[in-house]
């Protein structure tokens, strides 16, 4: 073999001139198919290495796109492509062992994981394996958890350093920079690939659901950055939380809890914003847009993840975004047992952020006086004064009780921290509106 | 009259194979797919016969023949990655379809070359010679 990199495309027959396998794959087909081959390199050759991980997998990629873009794609692309990079791997291996002073990490790594040689099969089960411990590597603990993220985004999702720069509305360099000290990190703690058990897989896992909650919500807040890229950043966070589950290691009633949760949550989605790219509240949208199988999925899940005693934060989310889901419309909406979770949920995860959105609850149920009551005694409400949200609510609370002036005032504030469009245009709006009122009524 | 369709070959050199390694996976995806729906539509037009990639490597050889050596590289400039087979009307239909390459923009370079009308075997493409072609395979 002239090339021993380069597996059989299609039959072993040579293909037919002319003839054309079925066209396309599926979408987001090689951001994925990265992620695998990321999970199943590193098993082969250790998380110390996770550089020759990403480069194999380019090449691999590359080898891909040269030989598809005229040939047309093979039958079953994922066993082609992994096929590729399971032997751009062996021959990486094999040039490092014979120059083992280069890379002594790989060849411990491989001696202390094999007698045998590497096995390099690509079965199903074993590549969910991998991908699992991928997980736990990038959410190690050693970690911070913006690292975690940006890391789980670059080597499980596929995202191109440029790609999670757009994201987090960050530069490439500086995206790049980080994940150079946190691959450094991972090889010099010597974080191993495996899966926790016992009392630290409990542990370990919460780490994991953090920082996928941290994705998905980095893609749903739309605070700043590109929005296509945004949701592609909730869809991650779904796949790889479903992924998750599918594994034993995974499954725990706070897992099928945060899934739930995202599922609900992302199931509004297609009527946050109007025809214009105006963001519209939860009042004005339209409640026949929202995705019925992903609220039916998200139904699903919270049912699953009320087996155990386990009341955790992601638990009471989702049971409020299953609130909103079910209501028929905004008047029916069960604000009290929202309060009740708000209430659960300032009792276990305190924050400034969730006291907002309690006052919210309370508006609805006791009056905006009442709201803005709650918002005044927030204990370290100066935390929020620089958050958009906080002069938005007051505002829109003060809007209702006529106090035209005043809302002016919070709707200008709010709208000099805003950062994304549909949210200014929606304040500004606003702004307008208690202005004109203000002045009329001089 | 229209005039008698005549062939081309596409040649498709790697050129900086640099500016295809900067693509994000996302953007990798994309281009292929843009390959493909240029190469499906030549095709269902009747202007495109066959084409193929070619493996990166196979074998040069050199010194008069006396050596075969591991080659060309595909990471190589003038390394051809593919060709494709046209018949089209005139050297500047080919060239047209060329321009359309999804891959140009990503440093590939592509050759349009006419092939010859005439040599002593007799007009390339013509009916006759592929028929007896076919007639000599099946003895």
């Amino acid at each position: 073999m002239p090339d021993s990199a380069s597996p059989q495309p299609r039959d072993a027959a040579p293909p037919q001139p002319g003839a054309l396998p079925a066209s396309g794959v599926v979408e987001h087909f090689f951001r994925h198919e990265s992620g695998r081959l990321h999970g199943a390199l590193t098993r082969l050759v250790g998380p110390q290495n996770l550089t020759l991980v990403e480069d194999v997998t380019q090449e691999a990629m590359l080898r891909a796109l040269r030989t598809w873009s005229i040939g047309g794609f093979p039958a079953n692309p994922s066993a082609w492509i992994t096929q590729v990079a399971m032997n751009l791997a062996r021959d990486a291996l094999r040039h490092q062992r014979m120059s083992a002073s280069k890379e002594p990490a790989v060849i411990t790594h491989i001696e202390q994981t094999s007698s045998t040689p590497p096995d390099t099969s690509c079965d199903e089960n074993q590549i969910r394996d991998d991908s699992l411990r991928l997980m736990f590597v990038c959410c190690h603990p050693l970690l911070a958890p913006d690292a975690q993220v940006v890391l789980a985004l670059k080597v499980l999702c596929g995202f191109s350093t440029g790609e999670i720069a757009r994201a987090f509305l960050s530069n490439e360099s500086a995206i790049e920079k980080q994940l150079t000290r946190t691959k450094q990190r991972i090889k010099a703690a010597k974080v191993e690939f495996d899966l926790p058990a016992g009392e630290e897989l409990s542990t370990r896992l919460q780490g994991v659901l953090g920082a996928l909650y941290l994705l998905f919500n980095e893609g749903y807040k739309a605070s700043a950055g590109d929005r296509l890229i945004r949701e592609d950043l909730c869809q991650e966070a779904i796949r790889l939380t479903s992924l998750l589950i599918a594994h034993p290691a995974g499954k725990s009633p706070a897992s099928h809890a945060l899934l739930a949760f995202m599922l609900l949550t992302s199931a509004r989605f297609p009527s946050r914003l109007d025809d214009n790219g105006d963001l519209l509240r939860l009042d004005d949208q339209d409640r026949s847009q929202w995705d019925q199988a992903l609220i039916t999925r998200g139904l699903f899940h919270l049912n699953e993840a009320a087996e155990g005693s386990e009341l955790t934060e992601y638990h009471i989310q989702a049971g409020i975004a299953a609130c909103h889901c079910t209501a028929p419309d905004y008047a029916s909406t069960n604000w009290q047992r929202i309060l009740r979770y708000y209430d659960d949920l300032e009792r276990i995860k305190p924050s400034p952020v969730v006291a907002l959105n309690r006052a919210v609850a309370v508006a609805h149920l006791h009056g905006a006086q009442a709201g803005l009551d709650v918002i005044a005694a927030i204990p370290d409400r100066s935390r929020l004064e620089t958050h958009y949200l906080l002069h938005a609510v007051t505002g829109e609370l003060q809007w209702r009780l006529k106090d035209h002036r005043a809302a002016a005032d919070s709707f200008r504030r709010a709208l000099q921290l805003a950062q994304v469009g549909p949210e200014q245009l929606h304040l500004s709006r606003m702004l307008e509106r208690s202005k004109d009122i203000a002045a009329a009524l001089g | 009259m229209p005039t008698q369709p005549s062939a081309f070959l596409l040649l498709f050199r790697n050129a900086s194979p640099e500016t295809y390694k900067a693509l994000s996976p996302e953007q990798n995806q994309q281009v292929l797919e843009r390959w493909n729906a240029w190469y499906d539509d030549l095709a269902a037009a009747g202007k495109l016969q066959y084409g193929h990639p070619l493996e990166p490597e196979g074998r040069v050889l050199v010194g008069r023949g006396e050596r075969a050596v591991d080659g060309p590289f595909a990471e190589s400039k003038e390394a051809i990655g593919g060709y494709f087979f046209l018949t089209v009307a005139d050297l500047d239909e080919a060239t047209e379809i060329a321009r359309r390459c999804p891959g140009l923009k990503h440093g590939i370079t592509v050759e349009v070359r006419p092939i010859a009308a005439y040599c002593h075997l007799g007009p390339i493409g013509a009916p006759q010679r592929e028929a007896r072609m076919l007639a000599k395979a099946s003895t």
